[in-house]
């Protein structure tokens, strides 16, 4: 892949933005501009507006920050004093777009023929609205329209938005070369719709942009147990639960309600008191339970649309038979209660050991990611196999996954009397892929080239006395200050806390066997 | 990746995953000996995050923070908040009623084995069963499970009686369309009487919700276009890998699709059958309490008015045997044939799965035990038998078998019937009274093969062989003077030579199934070399014609003591045979 430089925050795009003041009735959606947030003004874009109660609201989309942070905000938020950046008109738009599309829509236009089966695709699967919208939309660049069109296009095959990155000014529209060039460093960028279906297809996760009317938050609150929740992504709940104030979900079926009255019905009735399949681990803080997703379709499909709650990068496009859901509950007297859960393919072509993970958030930041992520490395390890997590990771994944590989590495590595490691045998031991344990070391500087000869520098004598040439500008693995001290100091907060580890002795599993006929029949 | 750098003094190795890498300690070496831009030799490994979102704002201050080594734990991405809500009563919506089994939970149930009717009544719903319940003051009133069961049968009817009535607009179904399809399982007959007041209230709901369900449903792919990019269309189904249609497995799956079915239908007579047991089972139970009770109060009515005796009638008497064909449903033979009040019978427990107990079979096992058993009986009786007839002489011959020879002359030489008898011991012929049978029984040509070796003339029951002797044939013996022996006989039927020949031999050589005694050889007994044997017995002086005897006997029975351990012996080994030895003299 290409190194890209992110993180840079660039002032503006070659393709000049227009900019102008804009009044309050002219703000629509795809205009820009900036927003209190916090106590500073934010840039952000407008997603949707809405009426209620005589006053105007705006979904805001702050740039720059994760779209769990998206909300709906007053007027007076809003800051008018500052110009606002107008959409981009969808001539532009087109070779405009947002993450992934900014490598793509380029392409489209230069490269005709491979273009051509798309364009049918969008030809045949487009709407007439989206049509009639993109043909509005280009005859009224600037003020006015916007809502009316946004408001009838519910479905569009692209994602058609006004948000040029800053990093779009790399592409240089009449540069065919370097688009080649691009398409070639960057394969994984170019999406053709089948290809996209096919991830969907194989894998839990997406990279997709979803349509437009994803991107806005559809639940404002949920209720669960005795949490109440404030949703960070859409999921596509029924529709009716668009309008409920609080939607209700029961903590053991994850059955959904609109309204007290039948949660508190659904509630006298159910039965159910812990994810409904086999305990495959327990110990006095945790069980785990695995859930077939086609024998359990209904509370596998429930599940997912929790999770979405709070994955973005969730597809429920496809059901969930090809999955096998593994289930952390604490216990209480009232039963089992769900804490967080993966999801894994019962035969992943990609070697992936965890295609969905989630802490929900009510039990969040306590630790239990971290016992999520180790379990499903138990699994691998009882698998005989190396695991790695579906990408993409989200921002709150990545960093869980960083801190447990960095603590299993770290404390293999300071094992007593080990003075050498190799990258393979370590991710072995682990359950971890070659790369990821490379990625760790990486990640925390911790391989180097020793350029002396290390000899009374404080080395160790085994490495004089094995072929002490070699030694020379050999890679090393440097165990550095900062990772000690951190280690050091979790180890810690452990003591103090009480550290729950997940004991292997106490899983009773063995990995589940699928026959052919079931995956060809699906059965 | 190894490249070449201007200043750089020596050529950087790849890193290799597969070679062991010293491990050291930071405050170990110096800085110095590092050299810093080796990283650049490292292929960088992606993060696996979205490109877009790895640039976001608090990713990166964490990465970076934890990356300078900071304190990274102050720093995390912020989420949108969750709060323990207040208004909910957690206790009473979430009972404490689970108890942990001592052993790993396992569970199959889905979740809509778990929520009892899945339509769940609304605060709109509350209000009109209120209003329901007031105007019927005098009537039953109509419970909210009850209400429940009703709504919940108008939905499931018409979303499968109408499938696509939210889309076609299809006028709602009427109250008789509806009332038409009652079925037991679905709707309780207490319930059904208030369908028709609830109709109204749920025709109007409909009606509001345009047609949809009245219980909010996902959206499911319709195969209409806008399906694909529909976000709240979700969970479709997945594109089976599409498998060559031919005929064979056309009828292939054709099969499968009958067998299950078939298979269905036998579960649910099973089922219905355990149901109906189960019914009987109960109305038993209660049937013995009634008797109980009666019991009970007899009794005291007996002690009131001084009765005694009639005692029998408190308590289980022993039960009727069974006199049903144990064809029938056990469980009802079982109540039918003892009645109700008894006590079962240990040995007709039932069987799980329905079928009558082990105990009614007759069991190959088993009778074969019983026949080997008959068979050591006979043998042993048989040998007590001889030992006490031999119990009062006096032994100078060892053993004699042969009883006095006048006994004979005085019962008069009346002929006797020859029959043939199932004994593999010597006669029974020396049981009392019937002393002389031996001589005078009638006589099977001794086999060839054996003569010489004077066996006994033990075969195996055959019938094809019995019926070719003429078992209702007669003799009788006289003795002459100078011991000479006259033997008569009567109705003997003789068969013609030709008729026994070798090729009809042969035919039925294959009839015997006794392996060991295959080869039984039909011989005349009246071959001028059986008649010349016959006389030699008897033809030596008296006295010598009698220590002959004697000796002959003798051999006779030690022979045939060898040849009874054979025989039992052979009988454990092949008691599926029907193994009775016919012995005839």
């Amino acid at each position: 892949m290409a190194p890209r430089d992110t993180g840079e925050d660039k002032p503006d795009t070659p393709l000049a933005v227009e900019k102008g003041f804009a009044t309050l009735p002219e703000i629509r959606v795809g205009v820009k501009a900036f927003v209190e947030k916090d106590g500073e003004k934010r840039k952000a874009e407008i997603l949707s507006l809405q009426t209620r109660r005589g006053q105007p609201r705006f979904y805001v989309h702050y740039e720059e920050f994760n779209k769990r942070l998206d909300e709906w905000i007053p007027a007076e938020r809003l800051d008018l004093s500052r110009e606002v950046e107008w959409p981009v008109p969808e001539k532009a738009d087109k070779k405009k777009a947002h993450g992934v599309q900014a490598t793509k829509a380029p392409l489209k236009d230069k490269n005709p023929k491979r273009s051509l089966k798309q364009r049918l695709e969008r030809e045949i699967s487009g709407t007439p609205e989206f049509a009639s919208a993109n043909a509005q939309r280009l005859q009224q660049p600037s003020t006015a329209g916007g809502k009316e069109n946004r408001e009838t296009v519910t479905v569009t095959t692209e994602v058609v938005n006004g948000t040029p990155k800053p990093d779009d000014e790399e592409m240089d529209v009449d540069d065919v070369a370097a688009a080649a060039a691009k398409a070639k460093a960057a394969p994984p960028e170019n999406y053709s719709v089948e290809e996209e279906r096919e991830k969907l297809r194989v894998g839990g996760s997406m990279t997709q942009n979803q349509a437009e009317i994803s991107r806005v938050r559809n639940l404002d609150k949920v209720q669960m147990g005795k949490f109440e929740i404030e949703p960070w992504y859409f999921s596509p709940y029924p529709q009716e639960f668009q309008d409920v104030d609080m939607m209700f979900i029961c903590d053991f079926c994850l059955s959904y309600f609109g309204d007290v009255k039948q949660f508190e019905r659904h509630r006298s009735k159910c039965t159910l008191l812990h994810p409904p399949g086999n305990e495959i681990y327990r110990d006095d803080y945790l069980s785990f339970f695995e859930i077939d997703g086609r024998r359990q379709r209904t509370w596998c499909r429930n599940l997912c649309l929790l999770s979405k709650l709070f994955l973005d990068h969730k597809t429920l496009y496809y059901d969930v038979d090809p999955f096998l859901f593994y289930c952390m509950c604490t216990r209480d007297a009232s039963g089992c209660h769900l804490v967080g859960y993966f999801s894994k393919e019962k035969e992943s072509a990609d070697g992936y050991n965890v295609a969905c993970i989630l802490t929900l958030p009510q039990y969040q930041r306590k630790g239990f990611g971290k016992l999520l992520i180790a379990f499903s490395y138990e699994l691998s390890k009882r698998e005989g196999k190396l695991g790695s997590p579906e990408k993409p990771l989200s921002d709150l994944g990545l960093l869980g996954y960083r801190a447990y590989w960095q603590e299993v590495i770290v404390d293999m590595l300071m094992e007593e009397g080990r003075t050498e490691a190799n990258i393979e045998e370590l991710g072995s031991i682990a359950a971890m892929t070659t790369n990821d344990v490379l990625h760790t070391l990486q990640n925390l500087n911790m391989v180097k080239i020793s350029v002396n000869h290390p000899t009374g520098s404080g080395l160790g004598n085994s490495l004089l006395s094995s072929n002490a040439r070699e030694q020379k500008n050999q890679h090393v693995i440097v165990l550095t200050d900062a990772v000690i001290a951190q280690r050091e100091k979790q180890k810690e907060k452990d003591k103090k806390v009480g550290k729950h580890v997940i004991d292997p002795d106490k899983l009773i599993w063995k990995p589940p066997v699928f026959t052919a006929s079931s995956r060809t029949w699906n059965w | 990746m190894t490249t070449r750098q201007a200043g750089q003094r020596f050529r950087q190795r790849k890193l290799s995953t597969r070679q062991n890498l010293q491990i050291v300690r930071e405050n170990e070496i110096e800085a110095s000996n590092l050299d810093d831009e080796s990283q650049r030799n490292i292929p960088l490994v992606k993060t696996g995050v979205e490109e877009g979102e790895e640039s976001e704002h608090h990713l990166q201050a964490v990465i970076s923070a934890a990356q300078a080594g900071a304190k990274a734990s102050q720093l995390y991405i912020p989420t949108p908040e969750t709060n323990v809500s207040l208004g909910v009563q957690y206790e009473r919506l979430y009972p404490h009623r689970f108890q942990q089994p001592a052993t790993y939970i396992r569970f199959s149930s889905t979740v809509e084995d778990c929520i009892g009717c899945p339509y769940c009544m609304t605060e709109a719903d509350e209000e009109f069963l209120k209003k329901l319940n007031s105007k019927q003051r005098k009537g039953p009133q109509c419970t909210e499970d009850e209400f429940e069961q009703v709504m919940n049968f108008f939905e499931q009817t018409s979303a499968s009686k109408q499938p696509f009535a939210s889309v076609d607009n299809t006028p709602l179904l009427s109250f008789e369309e509806l009332a038409a399809a009652f079925d037991e399982d679905e709707i309780e007959a207490s319930a059904q009487q208030f369908a028709k007041d609830i109709y109204p209230y749920w025709k109007t709901c409909r009606t509001t919700a345009r047609h949809h369900p009245l219980m909010p449903t996902l959206k499911f792919e319709r195969n209409v276009d806008t399906d694909d990019s529909d976000p709240y269309v979700c969970f479709r189904r997945r594109e089976v890998r599409q498998v060559r249609k031919t005929r064979g497995r056309d009828a292939q799956i054709a099969e499968k699709l009958r067998k299950l079915r078939r298979e269905l239908e036998d579960a649910r007579n099973l089922m219905h059958h355990v149901k109906n047991r189960e019914f009987a089972r109960r109305e038993q139970l209660s049937l013995e309490k009634k008797i109980f009770e009666q019991r009970a109060s007899v009794k005291e009515a007996k002690r009131h008015l001084g009765i005694k005796g009639d005692d029998e009638d408190l308590i289980n008497q022993k039960p009727i045997p069974r006199a049903r064909p144990p064809k029938l449903d056990p469980a009802i033979i079982q109540r039918g044939a003892m009645g109700p009040g008894m006590v079962p019978k240990a040995p007709l427990t039932i069987r799980a799965d329905g079928r009558p107990p082990d105990s009614d079979l007759v069991q190959l096992v088993d009778e074969r035990n019983r026949k080997n058993a008959d068979i050591q009986n006979i043998i042993q009786d048989s040998m007590a038998k001889h030992r006490n007839w031999n119990n009062d002489w006096v032994d100078d011959t060892w053993r004699p078998i042969t009883p006095p020879m006048d006994n004979e002359s005085r019962r008069g030489n009346s002929f006797r019937a020859a029959f043939t008898e199932s004994l593999p011991t010597p006669p029974p012929s020396f049981s009392e009274g019937e002393d002389t049978n031996m001589i005078d029984g009638a006589r099977t040509p001794i086999p060839e093969e054996e003569k010489s070796a004077l066996k006994l003339p033990i075969r195996y029951a055959d019938s094809a062989m019995d019926a070719g002797h003429g078992a209702q044939g007669a003799f009788r013996r006289r003795t002459g003077r100078s011991g000479r022996m006259w033997i008569d006989r009567r109705g003997l039927k003789r068969k013609s030579p030709s008729a026994r020949d070798e090729r009809e031999r042969e035919r039925c050589h294959y009839d015997i199934e006794s392996d060991e005694e295959a080869d039984v050889y039909y011989t005349d007994p009246y071959d001028d070399w059986n008649i010349k044997y016959r006389i030699a017995i008897q033809a030596s002086p008296n006295r010598g014609t009698h220590e002959q005897q004697v000796h002959a006997q003798q051999r006779m029975l030690e022979e045939q003591q060898r040849k009874l351990q054979q025989v039992s012996a052979m009988a454990g080994a092949n008691n599926a045979r029907a193994a009775i030895p016919v012995v005839t003299c």
